[in-house]
C-alpha cells in the first residue's frame, strides 16, 4: 500500500486543485479546470510497447458553461471527499463514495448525483487530471474475478494458498498492490472469460494436470484483475494465455487485457499485459474441430462491432485481421461452452492442451 | 298542392297586378336582400342590429363633433326572443326627421358620395325597425332630443306601402337631455359570446374607435365597459375626386358621359384629383385625338387611349384628406387598454390607390400575450389562440372571413420567419383596418373585402413590418428567459461548489459562496450586455437582409 509520503503528495495535489479554483473565484476569474480527453481521438497505440497510450489533448471544464456546471461541481465534491479519505487513511468503494456524496442540492429537487454512472467517470477524470492512481485516492471498485492454482499470495500478513481454496478460488480485489507472490509452481497463467468455463476447467482439474494458474475475468476484466495479470506476467515472467468466446466482444476483452482500455489509457503501463497471447475461440476452430453445428449467427450489432475492431490500430496484425474477416465472411460466432457438444471433458483434455502445446496461439 | 294552385289561376288585369306592387316592394326588397343586408342566421341578425345601431350613433356623434358615449343592452325575453336598447349622447334628431331616419328605407344621406363613412348602403337603422316589425309585429320606441329641453318619445313602424314611417305615438316630455335612445324586440335570433357575437362586435368597435366609450350589458346581465383612450374626435371626412392612376376605361367612359364639362380637357382637370392644366397637356401629347372634344361624345377607343396615358404620366399621390385613419397612437392606446398585451406594435402605412384610382390606407397592429388572441374553450385546455380582427373604416367585419383580402394577406405572411412557430395556437391578435372612401366589399353584406391586388399587398407589407418588430421583441424575450435559466443553473450549484472547495482548502464557506455568487452575476451581466450590443447591431442590418421579401 502507498506510504505516508505518497499520501501527503496526493493530499497536496487535491488541495492544489481546490486552491486553483478558490484563487480564480477570489480574483474575479471564471473557475476552470483542464481535463485530459479520454476519447478515441486522444488515444494512440504505441507499437513499441504494444500498449494504448493517452495523448495530450485536454478539454476545459468551465463552471460558467451550463453544460459543464454540474460536472464541475461534482468533480470538486469528489476531490473534497477523496482528500478526506486519504487524510483519514480510509478506503471507500466507488459505490460508497457515490452514496457519501449523494444529497439534495439546496433549494431544488435535484440530487448532487443521480446515479453512480455520474460519479464513476469523474473519478477517472480526477485520476488523469492529477496523475494519481485510483488507489492513491483511496478508492476501489468492487471485487471481480477469481484466481486458482499453484500460487501462494501474501496479503496484509496472511498467506493464501490458491491451490487449497476448493472449487471457488480466491476473489480478486480491485486493489492488488499489496500482494506479494510466494511459492509459484506453474508454467503459464490461463485467463478465462466466463465463470462457467472456469468452473468446468476446475472440475476437470485442469490446473493440476497442466501445471498452470487460472484466472477468470467474468466478462470484461476489472482493474484489479488486469493489474494482477500484469504483475504475474512482469514479476513472475509467466506467460499469460487468454481463452474467450469466439465473438467480437470476447476479442475486445482480450485486447483490453493485452493493450489496455481507452478509458484508462493513462494506466496502460500498469494494467496492460502486452505479451499475453490468445488461444481461442476462433472461427478457424470451428472448421478445425468440426463445430459448424453449434455456431450462432452474428447479429447486426456484432457485425458493427467487428468493423469497429478492424479500425483499431491494435487489431492490425495479420492474424487478427484474418480472424475478424473470416468471422465477418462466415457470419457466425462460437461460444466457449459450445465445446461441450463434443463432451464435457473435451475442452480440458483435448482442445486447450493440444492448442497450447502446439503453440497455436494468436498474438 | 301545385295542381290545386293551377286550378285557381285566373287572368288578372295589369291594374290589378300593380295595385299591391308598392306595398310588396319594400318588404320583398328586404326579404330578398335579407342575406345581403346582414339579416340571415339567428346570431348574425342580432349582431347586425347592434352593428346598425352602434354605427348610426358613432357616425352621428362624429359628424356633430361629440365624444361618443354609447350604451347597448340586450335582454332575453323568451326563446329566440330578445329585446335591445341602444342609447347615445349624440346630437339627437330633430322631430321632423325622426320618421326619415328610423322609418324610411334607402333614405340615408350617405348615398352616392365619395365620402368615407361607416354605412354606405342607406338601409341602416330603418332596416332594424323593419326587421323588428317583421319578426314581432311590434313598433320600435325612440327617445330623442337635440338638447332643447324637449324629448320626443316616439313609437313607429315602417309603412311598407309608402316606404315611410308610420308614427303611432309621439309624446313630448320636458327634460334637459341630449341624445337618442332606441328600444325594440326581435324574434328568431340568438345570442352567444363567440367570435361573431354582438359582444365581440362591440369589443372590436371599442378598439377601432378609441374616442368612444361603449358599455354593453349582455342577456346574462354581465356589464362590459370599454372606456375611451383618446379624446380626439376623428376629423369629418371630405368628399374626394377619383385619382387617375388605376382608373379603368369603363369607369372613365361612364364618368365622361355624365360630365357637364364642355371639353374632355375640362372634364379631366375638374373631375379628377391631381390632374393640372400641365398634366392635361402631357396627356394630350400622348394621344391621337383632341381633348377639346365634348366628353359626352367620347368613344371607347378614346377612353382607352386616355387610361393608357394615365399609366405613363406621373401624378402626385392622391390627396389624403378624405381618409380618416385611426392613427398609430390611438390604436396603440386602445390595444394596450383592452388587450393588455405583453407586446404590441402598430403601423399606419401611407395612403395609396387601388383599382379605379381609389385612395386607401392600411393600419395594422399586432398584440401578443395578455388578453390578446381568441380564447379557445372546449378543448383540452383553455388557451388563447390567434385572432384576426378585420375592420373597414373602423367597422368590425365579423362574417365571411374566407374570401376577405385581409385574411388572404394574413395567411400570405410566413409567420415562421417572424418567430411565430405555430401561428394558429399563438396568443396573438392581429388588427387590420382598411381605410377608404369606397371599400370594395365582396357583397352587399359588407363583411368581406374583395381581394384587390394592391390592397392585399399593402396589408401584407404592413403585417411583415409589425411581424419583424414582434420577432425582435420575441427573440429578446427568449434571450431573457435563457439568461435567467442559466443564472438559476449556476447559482443552484454554486453553493455546493463553494462548500467543496472551502472544505478542501480550509477557507470560510460562506465567504467563498458569496464571492462566487458575485462573480456569477457580474459575468452574466457582462455577457448579456455584449449580447445586446451584438443583437442591436444585427437588428440594424435586418431590414437590408429582408429587403428581398419586402420588395417582392
Amino acid at each position: 500500500m502507498a506510504g505516508k509520503d505518497n499520501r501527503k503528495e496526493v493530499i497536496r495535489k487535491l488541495k492544489g486543485l481546490g486552491e486553483d479554483i478558490a484563487l480564480s473565484i477570489e480574483s474575479d476569474k471564471v473557475p476552470k479546470m483542464k481535463v485530459p480527453l479520454r476519447s478515441f481521438s486522444n488515444i494512440q497505440f504505441d507499437k513499441q510497447s504494444n500498449l494504448l497510450r493517452m495523448g495530450d489533448k485536454t478539454s476545459l471544464r468551465n463552471f460558467m458553461n451550463v453544460a459543464h456546471t454540474k460536472k464541475f461541481m461534482q468533480t470538486m465534491l469528489i476531490a473534497s471527499k477523496c482528500e478526506e479519505l486519504v487524510d483519514r487513511d480510509k478506503t471507500a468503494s466507488i459505490r460508497e463514495l457515490y452514496y457519501q456524496l449523494k444529497h439534495t442540492v439546496a433549494g431544488t429537487k435535484e440530487n448532487t448525483f443521480e446515479g453512480q454512472d455520474e460519479s464513476d467517470p469523474l473519478i477517472v477524470d480526477l485520476e488523469t487530471m492529477l496523475s494519481v492512481l485510483r488507489e492513491e485516492l483511496h478508492l476501489k471498485a468492487d471485487d471481480k474475478g477469481t484466481i486458482i492454482g499453484n500460487i501462494v499470495i501474501e496479503d496484509s500478513g496472511d498467506f493464501i494458498d490458491c491451490s487449497k481454496l476448493g472449487r471457488s478460488g480466491l476473489a480478486v480485489p480491485s486493489i492488488v498492490e499489496q500482494y506479494k507472490f510466494h511459492e509459484v509452481k506453474a508454467d503459464y497463467c490461463l485467463v478465462i472469460e466466463t465463470g462457467a468455463m472456469f468452473d468446468r476447467l476446475v472440475e476437470e482439474k485442469y490446473p493440476q494436470k497442466n501445471n498452470c494458474i487460472m484466472v477468470s475475468t467474468k466478462g470484461q476484466a476489472a482493474r484489479g484483475c488486469r493489474r494482477l495479470l500484469n504483475r504475474i506476467n512482469k514479476e513472475l515472467k509467466m506467460p499469460v494465455i487468454m481463452f474467450t468466446d469466439g465473438d467480437p466482444w470476447g476479442y475486445y476483452i482480450y485486447s483490453v487485457v493485452k493493450a489496455g482500455s481507452m478509458a484508462l489509457a493513462h494506466e496502460s503501463e500498469r494494467l496492460g499485459t502486452p505479451k499475453s497471447r490468445f488461444v481461442g475461440m476462433t472461427v478457424t476452430d470451428v472448421e478445425e474441430f468440426g463445430l459448424e453445428k453449434v455456431t450462432e449467427e452474428l447479429k447486426d450489432v456484432d457485425k458493427k462491432r467487428i468493423s469497429e475492431l478492424l479500425q483499431y490500430p491494435w487489431f492490425q496484425t495479420k492474424e487478427w485481421r484474418h480472424e475478424l474477416k473470416l468471422m465477418e465472411e462466415k457470419g457466425v460466432r462460437i461460444e466457449q461452452q459450445a465445446l461441450a457438444s463434443k463432451s464435457l471433458e473435451f475442452v480440458a483434455e483435448e482442445y486447450l492442451p493440444e492448442k497450447i502445446e502446439k503453440g497455436e496461439l494468436l498474438p | 298542392m301545385p295542381e290545386k294552385e293551377e286550378e285557381e289561376i285566373k287572368e288578372r288585369s295589369a291594374d290589378d297586378l300593380f295595385k299591391d306592387f308598392k306595398a310588396v316592394s319594400i318588404t320583398e326588397f328586404f326579404r330578398k336582400n335579407k342575406a345581403h343586408l346582414g339579416y340571415s342566421g339567428k346570431l348574425r341578425s342580432l349582431t347586425t342590429v347592434v352593428h346598425e345601431l352602434v354605427t348610426n350613433s358613432l357616425d352621428a356623434c362624429e359628424e356633430a363633433g361629440i365624444l361618443p358615449d354609447i350604451d347597448v343592452v340586450v335582454k332575453q325575453v323568451g326563446e329566440e326572443h330578445y329585446s335591445f336598447m341602444c342609447r347615445d349622447n349624440g346630437p339627437g334628431i330633430p322631430e321632423k326627421h325622426i320618421g326619415g331616419v328610423f322609418g324610411q328605407m334607402l333614405a340615408g344621406t350617405k348615398f352616392h358620395r365619395n365620402v368615407q363613412l361607416r354605412g354606405q348602403q342607406g338601409i341602416g337603422v330603418a332596416g332594424v325597425t323593419l326587421f323588428a316589425q317583421m319578426t314581432t309585429g311590434k313598433p320600435v320606441r325612440i327617445l330623442t332630443s337635440t338638447g332643447n329641453g324637449k324629448v320626443n318619445d316616439v313609437k313607429l313602424l315602417v309603412d311598407v306601402t309608402r316606404n315611410s314611417a308610420d308614427i303611432m305615438e309621439n309624446n313630448v316630455i320636458n327634460q334637459k337631455w341630449r341624445g337618442t335612445e332606441i328600444h325594440g324586440e326581435l324574434k328568431g335570433v340568438s345570442f352567444n359570446l363567440g367570435e361573431r357575437s354582438p359582444y365581440e362586435y362591440i369589443r372590436r368597435t371599442a378598439i377601432a374607435n378609441p374616442h368612444a366609450k361603449v358599455t354593453f350589458v349582455d342577456p346574462e346581465g354581465r356589464k362590459s365597459v370599454f372606456d375611451r383612450t383618446s379624446k380626439e374626435i376623428p376629423r369629418p371626412p371630405k368628399e374626394m375626386k377619383p385619382h387617375p392612376k388605376g382608373m379603368d376605361t369603363d369607369d372613365l367612359l361612364n364618368r365622361a358621359k355624365r360630365s357637364a364639362n364642355r371639353s374632355i380637357a375640362g372634364f379631366l382637370e375638374t373631375e379628377f384629383s391631381r390632374i393640372s392644366k400641365a398634366k392635361v397637356d402631357e396627356i394630350q401629347s400622348k394621344i391621337n385625338f383632341d381633348l377639346k372634344k365634348n366628353p359626352r361624345k367620347i368613344t371607347w377607343p378614346e377612353a382607352e387611349e386616355i387610361t393608357k396615358a394615365f399609366v405613363q404620366v406621373d401624378f402626385m399621390a392622391p390627396p389624403v384628406e378624405g381618409l380618416r385613419p385611426i392613427g398609430e397612437k390611438q390604436i396603440e392606446n386602445a390595444v394596450l387598454k383592452i388587450l393588455k398585451p405583453e407586446f404590441s406594435s402598430v403601423l399606419t402605412r401611407s395612403p395609396t390607390v387601388y383599382g379605379g384610382g381609389v385612395p386607401f390606407q392600411i393600419e395594422v397592429a399586432i398584440a401578443f400575450g395578455g388578453n390578446a388572441g381568441r380564447l379557445a374553450t372546449g378543448e383540452e385546455s383553455e388557451a388563447n389562440r390567434v385572432e384576426v380582427m378585420r375592420f373597414a373604416n373602423r367597422t368590425p367585419l365579423l362574417f365571411d372571413a374566407g374570401a376577405c383580402a385581409i385574411m388572404q394577406a394574413v395567411s400570405s405572411v410566413e409567420w415562421k420567419r417572424y418567430d411565430v412557430k405555430d401561428f394558429e395556437s399563438t396568443p396573438i391578435t392581429i388588427f387590420v383596418n382598411l381605410v377608404s372612401m369606397y371599400v370594395p366589399y365582396t357583397s352587399a353584406g359588407k363583411q368581406s373585402v374583395s381581394a384587390e391586388e394592391e390592397i392585399v399587398k399593402e396589408i401584407r407589407m404592413a403585417l411583415m413590418d409589425v411581424g419583424r418588430k414582434f420577432q425582435r421583441y420575441h427573440s429578446r424575450m427568449r434571450r431573457e428567459i435563457e439568461r435567467e435559466a442559466r443564472m438559476n443553473a449556476l447559482l443552484k450549484y454554486s453553493a455546493e461548489l463553494a462548500a467543496a472547495v472551502a472544505k478542501l482548502t480550509g477557507r470560510d464557506e460562506k465567504k467563498l459562496a458569496k464571492t462566487l455568487h458575485i462573480l456569477i452575476t457580474k459575468k452574466l451581466k457582462l455577457e448579456y450586455k455584449a449580447e445586446m450590443e451584438g443583437a442591436e447591431a444585427s437588428e440594424e442590418e435586418a431590414p437590408a437582409s429582408l429587403k428581398g421579401e419586402s420588395e417582392e
